[in-house]
């Protein structure tokens, strides 16, 4: 037993001293991501844009001189393993700032702990509107909040579509529930009805009762929020039922991934949906960070590659203007942020009730010929929009 | 109009989406029947059968249904290994838990959805199918129809699979010189060794089919939702609803329970709101425990015998 605990006191102190060398001219960064789990789709993907931003930092010498060595570890879409990892990460490793996760829920407990400890961290993907709502002053996010995701669909509402009424469905998560309700909202300020508003449970097997509730009601718009599965689904059944709307809409999310085409295939066909971000968007280096993701990887990214890749630059601009990598020179740092990157505008700022929120212009694509194209607002657009779109019946 | 059709088009989702729940809950009332246990890795059992239906169609284009017919087999001899390998085995010891196959059950869940796992990632799956979207309308065929219905190709063809998968147990079960001796096995355990029924081999057999209906089920399943590895849990618990609401071990309380499971579950949806289909899942589940301790079977023997 002594011989053990001896043995395992000095594979600690080896430990650190190799740390200590090794910390010298790296930068060692651990980011809590879904890998396993019903999220993974999302977490692989934003790996992967991590490390190809990473990568092309430290071919240009990385940041004052330190190479950025990622590593990942797996929330598992769970944010009781989130906050461990980074309880972890924060009293352990004695990481300065803490960047990633998925899910608003993960986001969500993360950002109770980072600031709890005093740990800049930058939200990268989560959108319930509540993270930057909470007076947290050590946590930044760089997505717009939910209630701005549809932003761009809501002007394209008024402008083109002028629906009079409205069926929202929705996922009963962090993310569905806050982004039904800003729907709602933002739906009766524009004086329409919201004649259905239903949650469902993940993973359902059948939609069909609520949607023949929809077809009843005979809403202008069906708008959804969902992940990809549940987002397919939902299309596939809408056009067995032959439910004809106005427009399908989309709240971002599951909508607005490539996965949702391969699986909805033709009912997938004049979907429009809010994004935040579009491989033909006119930001620096969006369409070479595009273009890089597709062919080491084989298919476009959606927002969320996006919003990782740039993530490490706002690092990287962060860390070379800290006057020293300590947590609170890095918040103080992070706080006056005034950059462009491939995602967008980033600042964050303090208003309409946000503490560190960036706000920027959102996007509305539409699949059209099973490609997702940018058709909204017209300045970005890489299509012209299809509308009004054709009956179920008329389709061939 | 609009109220009738609603309900009508309710009514057919449910009685389609009770006919594929009822095909899970067999097989795991067949087992429940006969072992007296309940098997915890049913669903993950169906994710195998998944699976290998996703498989045959990614690498041969070989279409879910056809993949009954390898499907089947191959959860059979993967139930009878299990029965015998690991569940007999267990059977044997005496143990402080009486019911510690059941646990193991959980155990070979749990093992089957991180092999999965491991070896496929946790990816969501399925088999876009061309048919996956195309459905039969009222109104395409009588043209001024006041209601229109519609039915989707391939949840009809889903159901009349099933259907025809569960008359052919039935007269296997029935007319068969082993499925007599299954059902004898289910009754009375003990009378049947003593008329000279191999238990032992009904046992593993019966495991064996269970875990082939289930994989059957996972082949009709695939080319209407889709596939991950951690999809069993959910599987499980419809199946094990159903088999209390049949009456534990009970084939035709069975088939009326998932009916009843489906109906209810859709009108909950339409009725109600979709979020509350899982809690109407769990108080029909409640109120078969409170009301009808004995399910579907207590009542269709109390037709028979009553008089």
């Amino acid at each position: 037993m002594k011989r053990l605990s001896m043995l395992m006191i000095m594979m600690f102190t080896v430990g650190i001293l190799a740390g200590n060398l090794f910390a010298d001219d790296t930068l060692e960064l651990s980011i809590p991501l879904p890998l396993t789990g019903s999220q993974a789709k999302f977490g692989e993907m934003e790996k992967y844009s991590y490390i190809i931003a990473a990568d092309e930092i430290n071919a240009r010498g990385g940041i004052k001189g330190k190479k950025i060595v990622l590593s990942f570890e797996d929330g598992q879409g769970k944010p009781e393993v989130s906050r461990s990892i980074v309880e972890k990460l924060i009293d352990v490793d004695k990481q300065q700032v803490i960047i990633g996760d998925y899910s608003s829920a993960c986001s969500k407990a993360i950002a109770a702990v980072a600031n709890e400890r005093k740990v800049p961290y930058l939200v990268v993907t989560g959108a319930d509107d509540a993270i930057t709502q909470q007076n947290y002053d050590y946590v930044f996010r760089m997505n717009p909040s939910n209630a701005y995701y549809a932003a761009g669909l809501i002007s394209f509402l008024k402008q083109v579509v002028k629906p009079v009424s409205i069926a929202i469905l929705y996922e009963s998560s962090d993310f569905g529930t806050s982004g039904a309700n800003d729907m709602e909202k933002q739906a009766l300020e524009m004086g329409m009805k919201v004649l259905v508003k239903e949650k469902y449970e993940k993973g359902a097997v059948d939609f069909k009762p609520i949607l023949t509730r929809v077809k009843a009601e005979k809403p202008d718009v069906i708008y959804m929020v969902s992940y990809v599965m549940d987002a397919s689904l939902l299309m596939k059944q809408l056009k067995e039922l032959r439910i004809d709307a106005k427009l399908f809409a989309g709240g971002a999310a599951g909508f607005a991934i490539p996965e949702f085409v391969n699986n909805a295939k033709d009912a997938a066909e004049y979907v429009v949906t809010a994004t935040l971000w579009s491989p033909q968007a006119k930001y620096p280096g969006a369409k070479e960070f595009a273009e890089k993701y597709k062919s080491k990887y084989g298919d476009y990214p959606s927002y969320h590659g996006a919003e990782a890749y740039s993530a490490i630059y706002i690092l990287e601009d962060v860390l070379k203007r800290a006057k020293t990598w300590n947590a609170e020179d890095i918040r103080a740092a992070m706080k006056a942020t005034d950059m462009v990157t491939a995602f967008g505008p980033i600042k964050f700022e303090d208003k309409a009730g946000y503490q560190n929120q960036n706000f920027m212009d959102t996007l509305v694509m539409q699949v059209i010929k099973g490609n997702h194209e940018t058709i909204w607002p017209e300045s970005y657009a890489s299509a012209k929009y299809l509308f009004p779109i054709p009956s179920w019946r008329s389709r061939k | 109009m609009i109220p009738l059709e609603g309900f009508l088009q309710t009514l057919i989702a449910g009685i389609l989406l009770g006919g594929l729940y009822a095909l899970i809950g067999i097989g795991m009332t067949l087992i429940m029947g006969v072992m007296k246990i309940i098997n915890l890795a049913h669903g993950e059992l169906m994710m195998v059968g998944m699976y290998i239906a996703f498989w045959m169609f990614e690498l041969f284009k070989i279409d879910p249904y056809l993949s009954i017919f390898v499907a089947v087999p191959a959860l059979f001899f993967l139930g009878i290994a299990l029965q015998k390998f690991l569940i007999n085995p267990v059977l044997k010891v005496d143990s402080i838990l009486p019911e510690n196959q059941v646990i193991l059950t959980v155990g070979i869940g749990m093992v089957l959805a991180n092999l999965a796992t491991i070896f496929f990632k946790s990816d969501y799956r399925s088999t876009p199918v061309d048919y996956g979207t195309s459905a039969w309308y009222l109104s395409d065929y009588w043209i001024d129809t006041p209601l229109d219905l519609s039915l989707s190709v391939p949840w009809t063809v889903s159901f009349l699979f099933a259907v025809f998968i569960t008359i052919s147990l039935w007269f296997f079960l029935s007319k068969t010189d082993m499925g007599k001796s299954i059902r004898a096995t289910a009754q009375d355990l003990d009378a049947a060794l003593i008329m000279g029924v191999n238990v032992k081999l009904m046992r593993v057999v019966t495991f064996g089919i269970g875990a082939g209906l289930v994989g059957a089920a996972g082949c009709l399943f695939i080319p209407i939702y889709y596939l991950y590895p951690s999809l069993g849990g959910q599987f499980t618990l419809i199946a094990f609803v159903i088999t209390i609401l049949g009456g534990l071990g009970s084939t035709i309380g069975a088939i009326i329970g998932g009916l009843i499971l489906g109906i209810f579950e859709s009108m909950t949806a339409t009725y109600i709101g979709m979020g509350w289909a899982p809690v109407g899942r769990f108080v029909i589940f409640i109120a078969a425990l409170i009301f009808l301790p004995g399910g579907v079977a207590s009542l269709l023997k109390r037709q028979r015998f009553g008089k």
